[in-house]
């Protein structure tokens, strides 16, 4: 069974179209990735899916009921971890949880059992009587995602659950989310990391509003089209400017870098003339395996 | 149901009850009214300092002198400045009264003429003023009659009945439990609904089966208990501290303050759906519970203002439960006496708990 089913869904603020005519298939068993840069329209999606924005148009399907009218039906089933920390930095570990299990029902003995686990998983146990607002991002984290998990959700919603976290405690929290995905959950996790695309069943590739690309991480490295390469030149603004002027080429700042993209049967030696125009050398240029930045860039571009 | 809201309550409790401010707040700082308030806000006048200047130095200038200064009312000080430089001393604040008997004084007297003597007071404090010419006038007029041996007519015995001392305390306490109770529970309610909205747990909540009336009712309850919680450490250190009578039922008194507090929660809410931070909602808290507080006739008598705001304090829940929590206290009055102002605080409770209510609703979704 589908666990969410988003289809052609669009919502504007405004003039701006946040999201556009967007699908989304999520399955037991599975993660799934939302990756894109901020502002790509990840969070609106999650809003929506968690019946907290209205839609423009569209339907979205949580377990097999549609989120604008069976909502309350859909409450038990889905576990939401916003963007931004949004538990209680005044309560502990023990008392956030507590008053969690309070709101899903559970009683006391079933509380206790949970917590168990939920320590297990987390290694929050040792922490249970810190305030939450005292507990290092990672941590916050994982409390969030414990909260979430209370009440077994089948359907698991995490916005961007390792932005700002340091890359051990990114790493832990998607073994967390695999051991997860093995109980039969569905996770649905977005996310401005292109490498936790590798870590990922499935991604899809958002900019814009509008689905750029989906696959599994072997399917989304072989979108990539024509050549890559590096130049070794310091991405300054003039410079990138002058590169973006050349047509049938593209440009993008990489780090100290700029990585250059051809398009498919077209050479790079076609170039060198306007290259050395503005004082690029071909030896400075050497050619890359396209990542999958790369790969959303090149898509990005079109 | 039940589960849901006790979470919310256990949850709210023991965050208001935990954070160190919010402890100063609820129990420090009312208490800290409550003595400071009680005791400066005292609208008894005695020992008003009065310069004498007697031109007849007579004995019967002296008598009448004397009788002035017998009761705490008057403190005759010596004159310190030339009669023509008489203001000098109002300006310096030396004295606020200045009394001045002619020299023919007990000539007149004597001859059953009517003298006059002249009474000069510093009307910048204009309460203080007239109660010293009212002291003034009842014991001029006891001396005459004592000189004379003619008694008027018509006499006038006065006898205040419940506060025999015109305590100002036993009339000010009370309006200050009342406003520790409205202030309270007004800011915790509607700053509680606020921060979870500002720290993003409000969105949290609505993925969770909470049901829109449990989340209000969880964030009520809390604070009507912690608002009473409030009013009893008031009322304690009044019965303790200051002295103060409580002739009537307690739970006449705790009923009624609940009906109240109804009020006090919804204007809580409504601050909350109008406001976007906890600051925000601070500042309205204090803006209704100070223009509560102005016009409800706790500091100055309805009576004395104008009378298109006496009809707008008709308006005013404040009104009704002072005077209420006074008539119970003071007067023992039973729930037969206090008809008109609970079912004036029913219907303010009704209409604006559910008004808030309904704003609330539409605010979360």
């Amino acid at each position: 069974m589908n666990l969410v089913e988003v289809t052609n869904l669009s919502k504007s603020y405004g003039v701006m179209k946040a999201v556009d005519d967007f699908n989304l298939t999520a399955i037991k068993g599975e993660i799934l990735a939302l990756v894109g840069p901020d502002g790509a329209g990840k969070t609106s999606i999650f809003r929506a899916i968690c019946g907290l924005i209205t839609l423009d148009s569209g339907e979205i399907k949580v377990s097999g009921f549609n989120v604008a009218t069976e909502f309350d039906r859909i409450k038990p089933h889905l576990g939401y971890m916003p963007q931004s920390f949004s538990l209680y930095p005044d309560l502990s570990v023990e008392e956030n949880l507590y008053f969690y299990a309070g709101l899903f029902g559970l009683n006391r003995a079933q509380f206790q059992e949970k917590k168990k686990r939920l320590y297990e998983f987390s290694g929050l146990g040792q922490f249970y009587d810190r305030r939450a607002g005292a507990l290092s991002g990672g941590m916050k984290q994982k409390l969030a995602l414990s909260c979430a998990l209370i009440h077994d959700p089948q359907v698991l919603m995490l916005d961007e659950p390792t932005t700002g976290v340091d890359p051990l405690s990114r790493r832990q929290f998607w073994d967390i989310l695999k051991d997860l995905r093995r109980g039969g959950s569905g996770i649905v996790v977005s996310t401005p990391y292109m490498d936790e695309v590798a870590l990922s069943d499935r991604a899809i590739f958002i900019f814009g509003g509008r689905k750029l690309a989906e696959g599994t991480p072997a399917e989304l490295a072989g979108i990539f089209r024509g050549k890559a390469y590096r130049v070794a030149v310091d991405p300054t603004f003039n410079c990138m400017e002058q590169l973006c002027r050349i047509d049938g080429l593209q440009a993008r700042r990489f780090g100290s870098t700029v990585h250059i993209y051809t398009k498919e049967n077209d050479a790079l030696e076609n170039y060198y003339p306007a290259l050395a125009e503005i004082g690029i050398k071909p030896e400075i240029i050497t050619p890359i395996q396209p990542e999958l930045e790369d790969t959303f860039i090149q898509l990005m571009g079109k | 149901m039940w589960s849901t809201i006790k979470a919310l309550i256990i949850k709210e409790l023991r965050q208001s009850l935990r954070d160190p401010m919010m402890i100063r707040l609820i129990f420090v700082m009312p208490i800290i009214q409550l003595f400071v308030l009680g005791y400066a806000i005292n609208t008894d006048v005695k020992d008003i300092y009065t310069v004498v200047y007697d031109f007849d130095r007579s004995e019967m200038s002296r008598e009448y002198v004397r009788s002035l200064s017998a009761g705490n009312y008057f403190n005759i000080r010596p004159v310190e400045f030339p009669v023509l430089n008489i203001d000098h001393g109002f300006r310096e604040n030396d004295y606020t009264a200045a009394l001045i008997i002619p020299n023919d004084f007990s000539n007149d007297m004597n001859r059953k003429k009517q003298p006059v003597v002249g009474l000069m007071v510093d009307g910048s404090n204009a309460n203080s003023a007239a109660i010293a010419l009212g002291y003034a006038g009842l014991i001029t007029g006891q001396f005459n009659q004592r000189a004379t041996g003619l008694s008027s007519p018509l006499i006038l015995r006065q006898k205040k009945l419940y506060n025999p001392e015109a305590e100002s305390v036993y009339f000010m306490i009370p309006g200050l439990i009342t406003i520790m109770l409205t202030m309270i529970t007004i800011l915790l309610t509607s700053m509680a609904i606020v921060r979870e909205r500002e720290i993003g747990t409000l969105e949290q909540l609505m993925v969770t089966p909470i049901k829109k009336h449990e989340l209000l009712l969880g964030k009520t309850i809390p604070f009507a208990i912690i608002g009473f919680m409030e009013m009893t450490v008031g009322l304690i250190i009044g019965l303790l501290w200051f002295k103060i009578p409580f002739v009537g039922s307690p739970i006449l008194f705790y009923i009624l303050a609940f009906i109240f507090q109804i009020t006090a929660l919804g204007i809580g809410i409504f601050i909350s759906t109008i406001s976007k931070t906890q600051q925000q909602a601070m500042f309205y808290g204090w803006f209704f519970t100070i223009f509560g507080i102005m016009t409800s006739g706790l500091f100055t008598p309805i009576e004395n203002m104008p009378i298109l705001i006496q009809r707008l304090t008709y308006l005013n829940p404040l009104r009704y439960f002072i005077k209420i929590i006074r008539a119970i206290m003071m007067k023992g009055a039973t729930l037969q006496n206090l008809y008109p102002e609970t079912a004036a605080l029913i219907i303010f409770g009704l209409v604006i708990f559910s008004f808030a209510w309904m704003r609330f609703s539409k605010r979360v979704e």
